[in-house]
């Protein structure tokens, strides 16, 4: 136990429909901890989790303000419908900061037991801020009302040996390791700028403490900046009337209705309890959409080498619950158990790995060439107690892989590492690197856009072939879907606020396959609409999968089977039901479009957020290279002949490649301007003062930035 | 010829929903068809034949990630 | 195993045993707070009772249901947080939850409405088996 620095005695705040009321300050600089009050203006106007974050953090920093500045802070908040338990996906913190990564704010989200604790232990968000010179460990009991911060340097630095001592330490018995939850990162976020914050649960069926991660955007390079080791909370004595919500017969009511339906029909539709979202490997490899070799196609034959039916039958542990919060009947965080591990520090030992969900076989497997699950695994596992978000790791490493093989980089550069597609030694090898601060794995911790300038400044590679095959925008890399033949999602990706992650909008089934949104206008409304309705889920502590992965039996007979309308109705049901408001589905629209205009406003602020920004490297667009065009040469001929009007017979290859990306550039434009049109935006991407007026955002603080840009 | 998806897509006689789902790679679960605006259950698929000139709608529901 | 049983055939609907049932464990006549509940399907009448199948114990959420020592499924009040997801999960329908209640309820073989039974139309059955 580390020597106690500060300590203060509080009384927790009993929670109000929702809200406590009260936000916690700690600055691990100065060791200041302060109670805040969280006023009706930030509920009217922000709502909660997401919003919270990033009203917090506009207060926090200047336009100066870099992700390494102690005034920088890591802000998290759960949410005014988080810790409800009876309703599934109700656990989700959402976490904000200064990214190194994007140099603009991230959000990302987490299960895991840590921000409803945190809550219940009085606290509707988290402000961290300063920088300490040795590590701290914080904790907060929210039963006795104490927080402490003490030293942290002896503990261990791997989330998995970390989380594992905090948790028996501060449970103090077995049956009280339920009610902690730690968030930490891992021995790679102090070398690499894509560290991620694990945020834990302790499974007592497993006997084992497990992971979901606010992986997103460099958060716990941050953390460990800060000289974070840990943040721990304890909660004893969870019921369902914790949030003191306004009528709690209709979240039961709600709350049976959607568990029934996951019992009768989750078997027949997405088989979420079985495999969690890994379910759709070989749908995408089907559609084409599964990204492989650095996106440079949609699938593989041997994609089925890592199908879920291998991961279901020889490593995922079958028929526990496996939910990151209470009352997730979902139960998708599927976990492979006694998993053997071959490489690294801990070589030998079985452990139990959380995955794999999708993003996981698909980045870490085929997006890097390798076909083999155990390798996925161990890569999984070492991504994780290492602190490393496995999504840009994967696609960073995608775009290493490329490179090499494509001679702009070589092993003079990679000290030797022979980092072809397919070589999951060679990766698990960069991943241990990471974890030493050592070697090639120093650079690859850069991401795809420092690492572009690197490449071309100091190893001589090409800078356009670069540009194009870099798959990232704002500095974040790319998640994984391919994504080239549906021009809706290529804005899915590239026209958001943190950076191309498919948490905004993820429409390639109802634009490429469904053929429903065929205009720009159609596509713009889409770019709307979902972006909105899934920045809600942020606001309120609420996880998206049980909004689609699973839908009503008679979701058929609706006009808009895609939005799920019963299931829109519920969380609207169930925002009244705990907060005591009367909001409608307009009105829910209306209150994420508040917090992501805020969010785009912020961009601006810190230098970014303009059109330009929203640009997507070619790779996203369409075929880059001969190999790529020839490997769908049918179909990009096709689109040639009836799109453009083209003779493919008549024109070389070049040419017809050329064409093709003049053709398709232009068509993302078009797409721009409609979206930026529906958003109420400039052609320019900003935010227009008429529109920050309509929905109640015309803030000095707002409009004084947007009118630089007008 | 029919529509899928208003796509137009070759037609054969004693085409049916499987064959036609089959041919077209359609192997995801979670899809909704409609033949003219008609509801087509799943296990209805291997019996429902689609005639010449017919609009099938193949809805896939994720919305993903 | 300890399981409660129901002969339709004797069972004239009196619902004596959802009293008795309310009364020893809620203090209440309310028969929604019975853990047996008595349908009347065109004068035959059906009761709906846990079966002990167990369904319930490994999708808890909170692994607050487990089966003790006489194979009778039994939910721990101070583990439960009151999710409801057995109840959406019972395949029997045979879990139960009130709105002024904290955690859901449902039979435990106990034997009360046996005995409150005027025509025998209850009892518990006990077998080897240990219901896994």
């Amino acid at each position: 136990m580390g020597k106690i620095l500060k300590q203060i005695h509080y009384t927790p705040a009993k929670i109000e429909r929702g809200y406590s009321n009260k936000s916690l300050y700690i600055n691990v600089g100065d060791l200041r901890i302060e109670e805040k009050e969280v006023t009706g203006f930030m509920k009217e106007k922000f709502v909660g989790g997401k919003g919270f974050d990033l009203w917090y953090l506009w207060n926090a920093v200047t336009p100066d303000t870099r992700w390494d500045s102690p005034e920088n802070e890591i802000v998290m908040s759960v949410g005014p419908l988080g810790g409800i338990t009876q309703y599934s996906g109700t656990g989700k913190t959402l976490v904000c900061a200064i990214s190194p990564l994007t140099g603009i704010p991230i959000d990302s989200n987490a299960g895991g037991y840590f921000g409803p604790l945190l809550k219940f232990a009085g606290w509707d968000a988290l402000e961290l801020q300063g920088k300490a010179e040795k590590d701290l460990i914080i904790f907060i009991d929210g039963n006795e009302g104490v927080i402490s911060i003490e030293e942290g340097e002896e503990y261990p630095e791997d989330s998995h040996l970390l989380a594992e001592e905090l948790t028996t330490r501060f449970a103090g018995s077995e049956e009280d390791k339920v009610h902690v939850s730690v968030v930490s990162s891992g021995s790679a976020a102090k070398h690499v700028l894509m560290g991620m914050l694990n945020f834990s649960f302790y499974d007592p069926r497993r006997k084992t403490v497990r992971f979901k991660q606010a992986a997103r955007g460099g958060l716990g390079t941050i953390l460990r900046d800060k000289h974070i080791k840990a943040l721990v909370v304890k909660f004893k004595g969870i019921k369902p009337n914790l949030n003191n919500p306004a009528d709690i017969a209709a979240l039961n009511r709600i709350g049976v209705k959607y568990h029934k339906e996951m019992h009768d029909l989750d078997e027949k539709q997405n088989g979420m309890r079985k495999i969690g979202t890994a379910n759709t490997i070989l749908v995408m490899n089907k559609y084409d959409l599964l990204p492989t070799r650095n996106f440079q196609t949609g699938g593989d034959p041997e994609a089925v080498k890592i199908s879920p039916e291998v991961f279901i039958t020889q490593y995922l542990t079958q028929g526990l619950h496996d939910g990151c919060w209470y009352g997730c009947t979902m139960s998708c965080a599927k976990a492979a158990d006694h998993f053997k591990l071959l490489t690294g520090p801990y070589a030998g030992q079985c452990v139990t790995v959380d995955g794999p969900e999708y993003e996981c076989a698909a980045g870490l497997g085929a997006n890097l060439g390798i076909f083999d699950p155990q390798a996925i695994l161990e890569q999984n596992f070492y991504c994780d107690t290492y602190g490393i978000d496995l999504i840009s790791y994967a696609t960073t490493v995608a775009f290493i892989m490329e490179c090499y093989e494509r001679e702009q980089i070589g092993p003079e550069h990679t000290g030797g590492l022979d980092l072809r597609f397919g070589n999951a030694a060679a990766s698990l090898e960069l991943l241990h690197q990471m974890s030493r601060g050592e070697g090639f794995g120093l650079l690859a911790g850069l991401g795809i856009r420092r690492l572009k300038q690197v490449f071309v400044e100091r190893f001589g590679a090409d800078p356009k072939l670069l540009e194009d095959i870099g798959m990232e925008n704002k500095g974040l890399e790319y998640s994984e879907y391919l994504h080239k033949e549906s021009l809706a999602q290529q804005g899915g990706f590239a026209l958001t606020n943190k950076g191309p992650q498919h948490d905004e909008a993820w429409l390639i089934f109802m634009d490429m396959v469904n053929n429903q949104i065929p205009t720009f206008e159609d596509k713009a409304y889409a770019l709307f609409y979902y972006p909105m309705f899934r920045t809600w889920f942020g606001l309120c502590g609420l996880c998206k999968l049980p909004w689609n992965d699973i839908v009503p039996a008679d979701n058929y007979k609706t006009d808009t089977p895609a939005k799920v309308p019963e299931h829109v109705q519920n969380y609207v049901d169930i925002f009244n039901a705990v907060t005591g408001k009367k909001i409608d589905n307009d009105e829910l629209i209306r209150q994420s479009e508040r917090v992501y205009n805020f969010q785009r406003v912020f961009n601006l602020r810190m230098g970014s957020g303009l059109r330009k920004h929203d640009k997507a490297p070619y790779r996203s667009l369409g075929p880059v290279t001969a190999e790529e065009y020839l490997s769908r040469q049918e179909r990009y001929d096709k689109q040639l002949r009836e799109l453009q009007g083209l003779d493919p017979e008549t024109l070389s290859l070049e040419e017809k490649i050329a064409a093709t990306r003049t053709w398709r550039e232009k068509q993302f434009e078009l797409l721009t301007d409609a979206v930026y049109k529906r958003r109420g935006w400039t052609n320019d991407g900003v935010p227009k003062p008429e529109h920050l007026k309509e929905i109640g955002m015309d803030l000095p603080m707002l409009l004084e930035v947007v009118e630089k840009h007008l | 010829m029919i529509s899928v998806n208003t796509r137009e897509q070759p037609w054969r006689d004693g085409l049916n929903v499987q064959a036609l789902l089959d041919e077209m790679g359609y192997v995801f679960r979670h899809i909704i068809v409609r033949v003219n605006g008609e509801y087509v259950p799943e296990e209805a698929y291997a019996r429902r034949l689609i005639a010449d000139g017919d609009d099938v709608q193949v809805l896939h529901l994720i919305a993903g990630g | 195993m300890k399981v409660l049983t129901h002969k339709q055939e004797i069972c004239t609907g009196c619902r004596a045993c959802e009293l008795a049932c309310s009364q020893a464990y809620f203090r209440t006549d309310d028969r929604l707070k019975s853990a047996i509940r008595i349908n009347n399907n065109f004068n035959t009448f059906h009761a709906i009772m846990c079966t002990q199948c167990g369904e319930c114990i490994n999708m808890c959420t909170a692994d607050a249901i487990h089966r003790d020592k006489n194979g009778v499924v039994r939910i721990d009040r101070k583990k439960c947080v009151g999710c409801l997801g057995c109840v959406g999960f019972c395949s029997e329908l045979s879990m139960f939850y009130s709105d002024d209640l904290l955690v859901p309820f449902k039979c435990i073989a106990c034997n009360i409405c046996v005995k409150a039974c005027p025509e025998g139309a209850l009892e518990i059955l006990v077998s080897q088996s240990k219901g896994d």
